[in-house]
Formats: structure tokens, C-alpha cells, sequence
């Protein structure tokens, strides 16, 4: 009984503090507070390098185990392709630092334009994904397939690597393309604009973060030495 | 953008530039890859991917210029201090089995 008045007493002053915190950001609802958005958004990003950085300490500790098939296995991927998707994704990140610059100065117009080419690239990146994947599963190459288990264990772990961490940097393409589309209404509602620019700041952040990841994978898969 | 402060204004040219000299250093990258550099190799691709990186960081993300508040430029170098660390064990435990 004690034990449990206890508790009580421990949780209550948090539930409180809880209590006025959850008020207060009703109050400020349309207050923009860059400084705490922004670092909520780096923290997030850097949750996102952590989960990569597992991916890519597992890439490098069996490229380092099985340096010669992964040169073999690498071979086979896509070089061209893989280039073209770099360059699209270094320009849409162009035209998002364009589209939040042209923003901040309420050229809202030139903004939508610029979200729309960086929309637009992304889907061609992720279409581009689809060519080469498509291409390589009519080879018999995907995850378990019998073609690929007949290979040695370095390759069939480069492909296993291949297309967990391709996919799961393409799962985030899809998601930042959700995002500008949700940042492109809100620019035309004027729900996003001059004075209120965060949500499009910190969409541009993500978008770069996935930039910098395909700017590592690319030379990791593609063009391995 | 600092705490309250003006937000960041860097001139479209400033972008443009980066962008190009990005581009630039994928069209090395690309014909790096096409020569022999024997255990070098991986190196040099993984410089030229760092060097890209930071000039995102710090152009297109701002970073260079987040100057009221020194917790954001320290937030990266951190978790990459982290990452270097996790990898570095990983391989002492890896090379010496």
C-alpha cells in the first residue's frame, strides 16, 4: 500500500509537468519555434544515420570477409543506372535548397516549382530503381531465388545486403516524395510560407540526409574496386 | 538558422556551384572506379564520398552556418564519432577472432 502510494506520488509531478507541457504547445500552436524544430529534426536524422550504420557495419565487415566475391558479385549491377540515380538525386537536392530559398524571399510560385522538379526527379529515381530491379529479378536474381543460392556464400550476401539496404534507402525516397507532396499543398493552401518555413526546412533536411546515404551506397554497390 | 536569429540567405549561385562541383566529383568518382588502384581503391572512393557529403552538410543543410547554436554542428561529428567507434570494436573483434 505504501509501495503504491509511492508511485503515485513519484508519477504525479510528471504527469503534471506532462499536463502543462501538452497545454502550452497548444497555446503555441502558431508559434514558430525554429531553434527546437530544427534540432528535433537532426536528432531524428541522426537516428536515421545509426540505423544505416548498422547496415553498413554488417556491409563492411563481410566485404572485408569476402572481398573477392563482392567484387564478382558487384560486376553484375547496373553502372549506368546507378550514375544516372546519383545525379537525379544530387540535382533534386538542388532544386530543394532552391524551393526553401525562394520561399524565405515569398516567391511562392518559383518555391512550387522547384518542389515539384525535386517530386518529379525522385519519382524518376525511384523508377529507374524499378528498371534495375525488374532486370535483375527476370535474371533469377532476388533474395532465396535458386539462381542465387547455387552461387557462394559472398555473393549471396551481397545480393542479401544489395537489396536490404537499396530497398530500405528506396523506402525512404518513397516517404520523402509523400512528404513534398504534403509540403507542395501546403504551399498552395499558404499554409506553408514567408513567415512559416520549417516544415519545408526540415523536409529539405531529410530529402539532403538521403541524398548523403545514396552519395555512400553508390560507390559501396556499384563501383566496387 | 540561429535562435531566433535571421534565417540563412545564401544566393541561388552559391547552390548552383555546389551542385556542379557535387557533379563534378561523381563524374570522378565514376572514372576512379574504372581504374586500378589496387587496395587503394575503396579509399579514394570513400574520400570523394565524404568530401560530397560535407559540402551537403554544410551548404544545402546550412551547417557551416548554424552559428548561434554550437549543439547543431556537433550533433553529426558526434554520431559519426559513434559510428567510427561501433565499426572500429566491430573489426578488432572481426580481425582478431
Amino acid at each position: 500500500m505504501t509501495g503504491a502510494l509511492m508511485m503515485v506520488g513519484s508519477v504525479y509531478p510528471e504527469i503534471k509537468i506532462g499536463c502543462f507541457g501538452f497545454y502550452r504547445l497548444l497555446k503555441m500552436k502558431y508559434y514558430q519555434d525554429e531553434t527546437s524544430s530544427k534540432m528535433g529534426m537532426w536528432l531524428f536524422l541522426s537516428s536515421e544515420i545509426l540505423l544505416f550504420g548498422g547496415l553498413f557495419i554488417l556491409y563492411s565487415v563481410y566485404r572485408f570477409k569476402f572481398s573477392h566475391s563482392f567484387h564478382l558479385a558487384a560486376e553484375a549491377l547496373n553502372r549506368p543506372i546507378g550514375t544516372v540515380n546519383t545525379l537525379l538525386l544530387l540535382t533534386s537536392s538542388l532544386t530543394i535548397a532552391l524551393s526553401i530559398s525562394s520561399l524565405k524571399e515569398g516567391k511562392r510560385s518559383v518555391s512550387l516549382l522547384s518542389l515539384i522538379a525535386t517530386l518529379l526527379l525522385g519519382l524518376l529515381f525511384l523508377g529507374l530503381k524499378y528498371v534495375e530491379w525488374v532486370e535483375k529479378i527476370d535474371h533469377g536474381i532476388y533474395p532465396n531465388s535458386p539462381r542465387l543460392l547455387e552461387r557462394n556464400s559472398g555473393e549471396i550476401l551481397f545480393f542479401g545486403l544489395y537489396y536490404s539496404m537499396i530497398g530500405l534507402h528506396g523506402f525512404h525516397v518513397l516517404i520523402g516524395l509523400i512528404v513534398l507532396v504534403i509540403m507542395g499543398i501546403l504551399i498552395i493552401k499558404g499554409k506553408v510560407n514567408e513567415d512559416h518555413f520549417i516544415p519545408l526546412e526540415n523536409t529539405g533536411l531529410y530529402w539532403h540526409l538521403v541524398d548523403i546515404l545514396w552519395v555512400f551506397l553508390f560507390p559501396l554497390f556499384y563501383l566496387i574496386p | 538558422m540561429g535562435m531566433r536569429g535571421k534565417p540563412v540567405f545564401l544566393s541561388p549561385k552559391t547552390y548552383v556551384w555546389v551542385w556542379m562541383i557535387l557533379i563534378f566529383l561523381t563524374g570522378l568518382t565514376v572514372s576512379f572506379a574504372g581504374m586500378d588502384w589496387g587496395r587503394w581503391g575503396m579509399v579514394i572512393l570513400l574520400l570523394v564520398a565524404t568530401i560530397k557529403s560535407s559540402l551537403i552538410l554544410n551548404y544545402f543543410m546550412h551547417l557551416r552556418y548554424e552559428k548561434k547554436i554550437r549543439l547543431f554542428r556537433w550533433i553529426i561529428p558526434g554520431i559519426l564519432l559513434l559510428l567510427v567507434l561501433f565499426i572500429g570494436f566491430t573489426f578488432l573483434d572481426v580481425v582478431f577472432r
